[in-house]
């Protein structure tokens, strides 16, 4: 067994392990005695790897991304032309149009059959500025009741320009500082950062979602990013305040939830006990959260009234009532409902079992971060959790599939993190995440975008179906090291995997589903989706262990010379 | 040793990608141009081509384009039949949309084609050089914004153009190149502007001994006057024995129309006219006469036939003696030192007196200037700074062709994007002049280039937000030309002089 670290030990001072050196070595293969990039992205930024300033390089990389993010946005979104009751698009605009319209105390009571209001505050204060901003340009877009299916050229230029906006205020500064910090604690290079950073921010999901399909995912995940940077940076009561804010922007990240309340209270305890912190921490929060509800509560006069209010938002906000599943998602119930039907069971019994499995699947992560709080183990634990939320809690929507693949892919950003082993795996989740989309997309008339974002992010990292680099053994400058080559059996499910996917497209393309099934090619997909997920949390909790262990490892090593 | 990374091939597919998510993207009359080119070629026999008239958009480009068009209907017919009918004026179904993009990115492959023998055409020390070119030609915004927002083919013409320039480099292929030329001429005429440059470096270099004038090679006069006129045979002969020529050349010279464009190109005539507008309200001061007819259309500043308040009206044969005198004189030095790079700046400096100098010239004719130059721009830091105003001005100048808010963000970051890497990259690249470079011409470029983007705000935002939609609208048009035209003349100066004193 080894031995607790010794003493405090402060952050600068981590060493990491040795089987990465930190270097850009995966970034690099030699051919014919040449140095030549390893795949397509690498040699986009060929040029930069001499040195070339950070202020000349971001700017571009921020250019270009959004110049894809814009291109998107020109394709439909999710209910186009479908009354009575269109789609998500049409439900943004409809909150900004009553939060401009209505005295705070309504804005969750108010007509709940079109669209009511069911986000926490921080997307109704965000709907709220929005609209003001909108009104500015044409108040006809935003009338109260009028304006419901409203589809005005302009105004689809406008909303994609707030999603737009709102993600460079937000998500983007999130990811360029976290990057910027992760890397520097991880010892990457500069270079090996901004290609990472290319990556990431190239993530196709994330894209499809937010600016094809319309939604402002990017503002909640910008907000936890934001949380991660702060923790790294040792502020805790900023990654509070921040954490709070994705949460009231957004209910889905309490998939994070558990890893981030582990891992605070593991600070306040490992290695030893702070009792100021932990009672810092918790007034935080618990303040966070009350200026957070204050303008709901501030509308009220009346106690009962605030309860209600709350007790509104809460009910609104967590629908419980609906059933397990919705649609047809990737998870474990829709998986085991296919073969086993699940309605013979009644709803508070599914409820008590999802409950139990969600528990049991994150319950290792989550005592992992407890027991070892350290900023470098977030990243596997959070996706590693949020894979479990995933595949077995309640009312899960495929959308929430980028919950997980966030920080799955800010992992590509770590020590090693463009190594043959990491990237085939992160890439291979990111593409079977867009993959399951592709009903929900298709029904926004969105597969041609759905094509080219994810094959051009293939492309650029020489994954599959673009490149079979990741299969091919081949001299690389990082030779003899950890993740040079992958190992046979990654190999072979991947390709699996990956035929599958491909095989799945040709048949959904030509093949007409029997009569008697129309939904079941979108099964198929859904119970691919939910094997490949299962595998894909099975991975990240693996590397948690194997990371934690690895630190484990070097701290008992140093103690060791230190007694010696 | 220089990396040649990222490689053509990558940026293509990348652009490849960026472009086929463009497909919804505004588009502008000249698609259903084409897409009418594409009914009439497919569905009416060759003798009415040119006859043809039920859309307003009659077939006005040389025979080998119309017979391209006829090849493409072909495979539009298993994409939508419909497309293909004369009478269905204005479709666009998506099958249409689609068809029509997908070939405009498939015929760029020309381009990459030619640029990819570009590079190899280079030697092994300067390939790094002709590499960068290649690629910030191959995502020139300019192809970007008219070929595959605004809609055209340009791509695919420049294609052949470059193939036939880089044909030119070896004594051994010189006839070829030619052959090619003739067929870009029976595309498209506009390159009829270049065609002087051609005439005399194919008779000095091909049909003369390169020591001495008076002793011309008659072989090879022999294979390149059978091998063009066949060219030129094989496009009009068939339109000749009907007796149509008549009507082509109507069809192809349409000269009943005005001195400017409806949007002024940003060249001479753009600062001959807003200088008469600024004269307007002096010109009771200064006792000048004032043509009262010109004065409404020229507050309009959005018109067909400009007039002129004060200054003297120019006519197409002005126009013609200005451009003539101005493709001469580099053609004198062409003549005299007839070697590639001579010969490509020539073609430069005709596509400058073309642009700058002619009559109805079109924005989009700007391509005509930047795309040969960006072949010789990395020669030397003086055909570099020559270069610079030129690519800010004549990407900027475009901006006005997409007007509609979508498409607003793409143009100007994209061009920004290519601005900013390209001018950084070749700045970084570009080797010392062995000559001195001019000091004022340098300070001059700078001032321009940091007075882009306060305008370009101004015209853009600004100025919507003081005076509105409405008013003034004129005012950032004109001021956006009258700013590409400063740009496009300076740079015109700055390559004069680089041109003559190499």
């Amino acid at each position: 067994m080894a031995p607790p670290p010794s003493s405090y030990r402060p952050r600068k001072k981590r060493k990491f392990p040795s089987s990465f050196t930190g270097s850009n070595n995966s970034l690099i293969v030699e051919t014919d005695g040449k140095a030549s990039p390893a795949f397509p992205l690498v040699s986009f930024l060929w040029s930069a790897r001499a040195g070339v300033s950070q202020w000349l390089v971001l700017p571009l990389i921020l250019m270009a991304v959004g110049l894809f993010r814009w291109a998107v946005s020109l394709w439909g979104y999710s209910g186009f032309q479908v009354p009575p009751m269109h789609g998500d698009f049409e439900a943004q605009r409809h909150w900004m149009e009553i939060t401009i319209h209505l005295p705070v105390a309504k804005w969750y009571l108010y007509d709940l059959q079109y669209w009511g209001l069911d986000y926490p505050p921080l997307t109704a204060y965000h709907s709220w500025l929005l609209g003001k901003l909108g009104s500015l340009f044409d108040p006809a877009w935003f009338a109260l009741d009028e304006s419901r299916g409203f589809e005005d050229p302009l105004l689809k230029v406008f909303m994609r320009g707030t999603v737009i906006a709102s993600e460079y205020l937000i998500f983007i500064p999130a990811v360029v500082n976290f990057l910027r910090r992760y890397t520097r604690t991880q010892n990457v290079p500069v270079w090996s950062a901004s290609i990472a950073l290319v990556a990431i921010l190239l993530q196709p999901a994330t894209i499809l979602i937010d600016h094809g399909h319309f939604q402002y995912n990017t503002v909640m995940l910008g907000l936890v990013v934001a949380s991660l940077d702060a923790i790294l940076a040792g502020r805790m009561l900023w990654a509070c305040i921040f954490f709070v804010g994705a949460l009231g922007f957004k209910q889905m990240a309490l998939y994070y939830a558990p890893i981030m309340f582990a891992f605070l209270l593991g600070v306040c305890i490992f290695p030893k006990i702070h009792i100021i912190r932990l009672l810092c921490i918790s007034l935080v929060t618990a303040v966070a959260f009350v200026v957070l509800f204050l303008p709901l509560i501030l509308g009220q006069s009346v106690l009962y009234a605030v309860a209600f209010q709350l007790a509104q938002t809460i009910h609104r906000v967590f629908p419980f009532a609906r059933g397990l599943f919705e649609d047809k998602v990737a998870n474990a119930w829709c998986a085991i409902h296919t073969f086993y039907k699940l309605h013979r069971f009644e709803a508070s019994l599914l409820q008590r079992m999802s409950l139990g499995a969600t528990l049991a699947s994150i319950l290792a992560p989550c005592a992992i971060i407890f027991r070892h709080p350290r900023a470098s183990l977030l990243l596997p634990a959070l996706s590693s959790v949020a894979w479990g939320f995933f595949l077995f809690s309640f009312q899960v929507h495929e959308k929430s599939v980028l919950l997980p693949l966030l920080p799955m892919t800010l992992l590509l950003a770590g020590d090693g993190g463009l190594s043959k082993e990491t990237r085939a795996w992160v890439g291979w989740a990111n593409i079977l995440g867009s993959w399951t989309m592709f009903p929900l997309l298709a029904r926004d008339e969105l597969r041609v975008p759905y094509f080219v974002m994810t094959l051009l992010w293939a492309f650029l990292l020489g994954l599959p179906p673009t490149s079979l680099e990741i299969f091919r053994g081949r001299a690389s400058l990082e030779d003899n090291t950890l993740g040079a080559e992958l190992h046979v059996l990654t190999k072979l499910l991947h390709a699996c995997f990956y035929l599958a996917m491909i095989a799945w497209h040709v048949l959904e393309a030509f093949v007409a589903p029997p009569p008697g099934k129309p939904d079941l090619w979108v099964v198929l997909n859904a119970l691919i989706g939910a094997g490949g997920f299962g595998i894909a949390y099975l991975w990240c909790a693996w590397k948690l262990i194997q990371q934690c262990r690895r630190i484990d490892q070097k701290a008992a090593d140093e103690t060791d010379k230190k007694n010696q | 040793m220089a990396d040649l990374y990222p490689s053509l091939a990558q940026c293509a597919i990348v652009a490849t990608a960026f472009k086929v998510l463009l497909f919804p993207a505004y588009k502008s009359t000249d698609f259903e141009v084409h897409r009418n080119w594409l009914a009439i070629t497919h569905s009416l026999p060759v003798q009415e081509w040119y006859y043809e008239k039920s859309s307003e958009w009659t077939l006005d480009y040389p025979p080998f384009f119309a017979a391209f068009e006829w090849m493409l209907s072909q495979a539009a017919r298993y994409a939508d039949p419909a497309m293909l009918v004369v009478k269905n004026l204005n479709y666009d179904s998506w099958q249409t949309i689609y068809f029509q993009r997908t070939t405009v990115i498939v015929t760029e492959l020309v381009l990459l084609f030619a640029l990819s023998r570009f590079v190899k055409s280079v030697s092994q020390q300067n390939k790094h050089l002709a590499h960068i070119a290649s690629l910030s030609i191959f995502l020139s915004p300019g192809l970007l914004i008219i070929d595959h927002i605004h809609f055209q083919y340009n791509g695919f013409l420049y294609g052949i153009l470059i193939l036939s320039i880089v044909l030119a480099r070896r004594q051994s292929t010189l006839l070829y190149s030619g052959i090619t030329f003739a067929v870009l001429l029976c595309l498209k005429h506009i390159y009829l502007y270049l065609a002087l440059a051609y005439f005399v470096y194919l008779g000095r270099a091909y049909c003369l001994d390169p020591k001495s004038v008076f002793r011309p090679r008659f072989f090879n006069i022999i294979k390149l006057g059978v091998c063009v006129v066949g060219v030129f045979a094989l496009a009009f002969g068939p339109f000749a024995s009907w007796g149509q020529l008549l009507q082509l050349k109507d069809r192809l010279f349409p000269f009943s129309r005005g001195l400017c464009h409806a949007y002024w190109a940003p060249n001479v005539w753009a600062m001959y006219s807003f200088a008469d507008r600024a004269l307007i309200p002096f010109a009771a001061r200064l006792g000048l006469s004032v043509n009262r007819d010109a004065l409404a259309s020229v507050t309009r500043g959005l018109v067909g036939d400009t007039s002129f308040a004060i200054l003297p009206e120019v006519t197409k044969e002005h126009t013609f003696g200005l451009t003539f005198l101005f493709q001469l004189l580099p053609l004198i030095k062409l003549w005299l030192r007839p070697d590639w790079e001579t010969f490509v700046g020539a073609i430069t400096l005709c596509g400058y007196a073309s642009f700058l100098f002619g009559w109805h010239v079109h924005e989009k004719a700007v391509l005509l200037i930047i795309i040969p130059f960006s072949l010789i721009a990395l020669k030397d830091r003086r055909y570099f700074s020559a270069f610079r105003p030129l690519a800010v001005a004549g990407h900027v100048s475009l901006f006005p062709l997409l007007f509609t808010a979508g498409e607003f963000p793409i143009k100007t970051v994209y061009t920004i994007l290519w601005l900013v890497l390209f001018l950084y990259v070749f700045d970084q690249v570009a080797p010392v002049s062995e000559q001195r470079r001019v000091f004022v011409a340098d300070r001059f470029s700078l001032l321009y280039l940091t007075f882009a983007i306060p305008l370009i705000v101004y015209c853009s935002v600004v100025h919507q937000l003081i005076f509105g939609l409405e008013r003034y609208e004129f005012l950032p048009l004109m001021f956006m030309s009258s700013y590409s035209a400063l740009g496009v003349v300076g740079s015109w100066v700055g390559f004069m002089v680089v041109f003559f004193t190499a």
